[in-house]
């Protein structure tokens, strides 16, 4: 579980910083989540593969959603790309101690990590939202607290805190029906309700398997192996049949390329990171134009994420120094790379 | 029968189409030799760079992906027989579908299709049908007149606007058809039902309607949307512009007897397309089903439904005129926007039993209370079971037409006309129907043509002049060229890519998401995936490369001559010589 320092929201500025944090939080986790899927080897773990596509498109879209309630309360977002393996941008995992994050290869144990990451408020299954209220000196909020903390404060704020049409990103495009402007207290509240709900699941019950399945148990079926059933028991569900996980079928990439040392390997394994590392920086300088105005830009980081795919696939069937090993693409930031987009 | 028969889920949503429309036009794409037409000297990059200019002239989506999904879209309710409830646990889950939206015939509109891998209502884990495709979906009944807001006749680059479509396609219970019942009556009734041997699987059919270009409620906007979409593609990227549809939609029972692509069930044909569009029925013993889920137009953007009325279902004489009987009526409130939300347009009357029995054996209509007749019932209809084929030269194959009298198999020895309309000779072929209502044709497709037949069923029975896809039954047949003299060319990457690749890479940009199809050693290093992903046995999959299905024999031979590195290549079968019609086309395409 992912948790914030708590801190109470007084001023538009307070949570503005925040949020900010939370969009760093969100912007962090798409590059484990993608190492492990691209680690998967082509025509193989179709239905894990799915899922946790599916979590990262939704991470995407909630970049997108907390962007527009930044804008909307008139500061640009920062994205700012993180650093692996190292804690999540103001994050601390549960207990107080920081969650390192590691890129890793699909495997159990880059489930679990993510599971570490998306666990609810309060574990699984249990969801007391109004646990924040009840406590007398919180320490600490995860984001889901963060997140309902939040929409209490914006409901309290009046129609002129709101900037309608500022740098707001939609889905004309893409992610259909997901993306849309926050132009007042209304669309935030619903944004909120989106990103709270697909990420920790529904308030009053997180497997209501009436709509998606909220991210830590999809990460625990591809863990377990297993489908998350719906059952008349107490809990509601059961664990159930096989999902079909072939452990195996992966590539054989380091953990945490980041922190390799890729001068001794062989000159196509750098130029295949170098690949991933303009691919990665394209992505971000181009989602950090759209985000702060240039709206159009978005489809020109839709394209960095695709030639980063490509790139990591191409990576992962380059042999290392070690040559029974590869490396997915590291999620390293070039500064000062300046990297246009190709027409 | 069929979805009009009850159990039966109800869903609604919205739909987003992504076509290139690139290839709709003889100048950019010439669909007798199923090539990209580059103008001379004409590189990838200036067909491209032509592509983005003429957005704002009405290629309103150059970087399609040719992607179909749903999105926010639901189950609305079920039907046990007792009327729509929204109180099955089933109802609120979602549907989740995505699909590749293809034209047999890229210069037309009556042919489009939906490759798809399956479709799921509800999620996994919970209430669920879960179907995989054996069969992709059909689109047919398209009705021009639907939405009175998109005029083509005032602006030809919203056409699609003004139009809705009926999708459909079935799921035998062979083909890994799973229905996860939990605690939903109607699942259970659904499973029950399944277990019928007359029941062949479950038929899905819905309607999209109201498209918007630009995502814009305002046609009168998509000028200014182009120019800014114009700039977006200027600016690089990936900048796909789909289209949107709303959508309704059901899930039943396919029975025995029933084509699985398009509607089988008793055919009320319009009789004024301004007031509403063909519609098909069920009557039982005393209860008649109407599916009016493509019928009744809107009169704007707000999808306020047109008011015809009461409107009343009779039974006629063979006059036509003459009523024998009187099967329900209903009111503006059983059509209106909300009622059509909550029903996908189905609407059910109770009908005394005595009117019934007239009306199994008499044409049905539905009239306004004037007396206006707006829909009557054409008894015989000849449905294809492949409504769209795809042949390669040389390649022969049988069409197999499905007869339906008053929604049920023909009897023995009904002709049926397999007629088209653009030869130049205006030969038909005929065909009788067997003990099952089946006629058999031969098909041979003329090469490098895309072709369409009418299906006329009945002796002598007047032939149309063209195709109306409102109240003809048709089939399309594209066969594509050998292309042997590519076939025999050297497996060089200048060739693969000059007659094989740069057609699409031209063609869709979007592939650059996938696949650089301008850099050899990445589609070397990807072989094994191009070869997958372009198998034929791979045809009907969602992931099937070029989407286009235009990738002939010798631009397969080709370029799998290139990938495996081999130097020489099987060589085809000599072209035929090109049809007056073919050569008329490849000069159109110029």
């Amino acid at each position: 579980m992912i948790q914030l320092k708590f801190r109470a929201i007084n001023t538009i500025d307070d949570a503005l910083d925040l949020l900010q944090m939370a969009i760093g939080i969100e912007f962090s986790t798409l590059p484990p989540y993608l190492y492990a899927l691209y680690s998967i080897m082509p025509g193989t773990n179709a239905v894990a593969a799915d899922r946790i596509r599916s979590v990262a498109m939704q991470e995407m879209v909630h970049i997108c959603l907390a962007c527009n309630i930044s804008n909307a309360l008139g500061k640009t977002p920062k994205l700012a790309a993180p650093t692996y393996p190292g804690p999540l941008p103001g994050g601390i995992g549960a207990g107080g101690t920081a969650l390192i994050v590691h890129l890793l290869r699909f495997s159990k144990e880059a489930m679990a990590q993510a599971m570490a990451i998306e666990e609810p408020e309060d574990g699984p299954i249990d969801f007391p939202h109004e646990m924040l209220e009840a406590a007398a000196a919180p320490t600490f909020m995860t984001i889901g607290q963060f997140y309902h903390h939040l929409d209490k404060f914006l409901a309290t704020q009046p129609a002129a805190s709101w900037t309608a049409g500022r740098n707001q990103l939609d889905d004309r495009q893409f992610l259909p029906g997901a993306v849309f402007a926050v132009n007042g207290y209304a669309d935030a509240s619903r944004a909120i309700q989106d990103i709270v709900s697909e990420g920790e699941g529904n308030k009053t019950s997180p497997l209501d398997f009436a709509g998606e399945v909220a991210h830590y148990y999809r990460f625990a079926e591809i863990f377990n192996d297993q489908v998350l059933t719906k059952a008349d028991n107490p809990q509601g569900f059961v664990w159930q049949g096989r999902l079909g996980v072939d452990w195996k079928a992966v590539y054989p990439a380091i953990p945490d390329p980041g922190g390799h040392d890729f001068s001794r390997d062989p000159p196509a394994a750098r130029a295949a990171q170098d690949r991933c590392d303009e691919a990665y920086t394209r992505l971000v300088q181009e989602l950090q134009r759209a985000v702060a105005g240039e709206g159009g830009r978005l489809g020109n980081a839709v394209r960095a994420m695709f030639d980063l795919r490509m790139a990591a696939r191409h990576a992962l069937t380059v042999p290392l120094a070690v040559p029974t090993q590869v490396s997915g693409p590291g999620f390293r930031y070039r500064e000062g790379l300046n990297a246009e987009s190709r027409p | 029968m069929s979805v009009l028969e009850t159990p039966r889920l109800l869903f609604r949503g919205r739909v987003t189409f992504d076509p290139i429309v690139t290839n709709n036009q003889p100048a950019e794409y010439d669909e007798s030799y199923s090539r990209t037409v580059f103008n001379p000297g004409a590189d990838v990059a200036a067909f491209r760079k032509a592509a983005i200019a003429a957005v704002v002239g009405g290629n309103w989506n150059p970087h399609g992906t040719h992607r179909s999904t749903f999105y926010e879209t639901f189950l609305v309710g079920v039907d046990t027989g007792h009327g729509p409830t929204a109180d099955d646990p089933i109802v609120k889950c979602p549907v989740s579908f995505a699909g590749m939206l293809v034209d047999v015939e890229p210069y037309g509109a009556f042919s489009s299709q939906l490759f798809f891998d399956a479709i799921s209502f509800g999620i996994q884990g919970g209430c669920r049908v879960f179907a995989p495709r054996t069969t992709r979906m059909t689109g047919r009944y398209i009705n021009f007149a639907r939405n009175t807001t998109y005029n083509p006749a005032v602006d030809p680059n919203v056409a699609a606007g003004g139009a809705s479509v009926v999708w459909q396609t079935s799921f035998p219970k062979a083909g890994g058809l799973r229905v996860d019942q939990h605690d939903s009556p109607v699942l259970r009734q659904l499973a029950e039902a399944l277990e019928d041997d007359d029941v062949l699987g479950l038929t899905v059919r819905w309607n999209a309607y109201r498209t918007l270009y630009f995502d814009s409620l305002v046609p009168s906007n998509n000028p200014d949307l182009a120019r800014q979409l114009q700039n977006k593609l200027t600016g690089g990227g990936f900048q796909p512009n789909p289209a949107r549809s709303e959508l309704v939609g059901v899930l039943g029972l396919w029975r025995k007897g029933e084509p699985a692509s398009e509607p089988g069930d008793r055919a009320l044909l319009t009789q004024q397309s301004a007031s509403m569009a063909s519609a098909h029925v069920r009557l039982s013993a005393d209860q008649l089903t109407l599916d009016l889920a493509n019928s009744v137009p809107e009169t704007g953007v707000d999808l306020t439904k047109l008011n015809l009325g009461d409107l009343t279902a009779v039974a006629v004489a063979a006059d036509g005129t003459t009523v024998l009987a009187t099967l329900g009526t209903f009111g503006y409130d059983a059509y209106r926007r909300e009622a059509y939300n909550g029903t996908a347009g189905i609407v059910t009357l109770k009908v005394d039993p005595a009117a019934a029995t007239t009306a199994q054996t008499a044409d049905i209509q539905l009239r306004q209370s004037d007396g206006a007749v707006l829909l009557a019932e054409a008894a015989l209809r000849a449905i294809p079971a492949v409504p769209n084929t795809y042949l390669d030269e040389g390649e022969a194959t049988r069409l197999a037409v499905l007869v339906l009298d008053r929604g049920r198999p023909a009897s023995a020895g009904v002709s049926v006309a397999m007629v088209n309309p653009a030869s130049s000779t205006s030969a038909s072929v005929s065909a009788v129907t067997d003990a099952n209502g089946i006629a058999t044709f031969p098909l041979v497709g003329t090469v490098g043509q895309v072709e369409s037949f009418l299906l006329v069923p009945g002796q002598g029975a007047p032939v149309p002049q063209d195709i109306d896809p409102q109240t003809t039954t048709y089939a399309y047949v594209r066969t594509l060229p050998a292309d042997a003299d590519v076939a025999r060319l050297a497996p060089t990457w200048v060739n693969v890519h000059a007659q094989v690749l740069r057609n699409w890479e031209a063609m869709a940009p979007c592939m650059d998401n996938w696949l650089l199809l301008g850099d050899a050693a990445q589609v070397k290093s990807f072989a094994a995936m191009v070869r997958r992903l372009t198998a034929k046995s791979n045809f009907e999959s969602y992931r099937f490369m070029p989407v286009t299905r235009d990738l002939t024999a010798g631009e397969r031979a080709l370029l799998y001559a290139f990938l495996d590195g081999t130097t020489t290549v099987a060589a085809a079968e000599t072209p035929a010589p090109r049809s007056l019609r073919q050569q008329s086309r490849a000069l159109r395409g110029g």
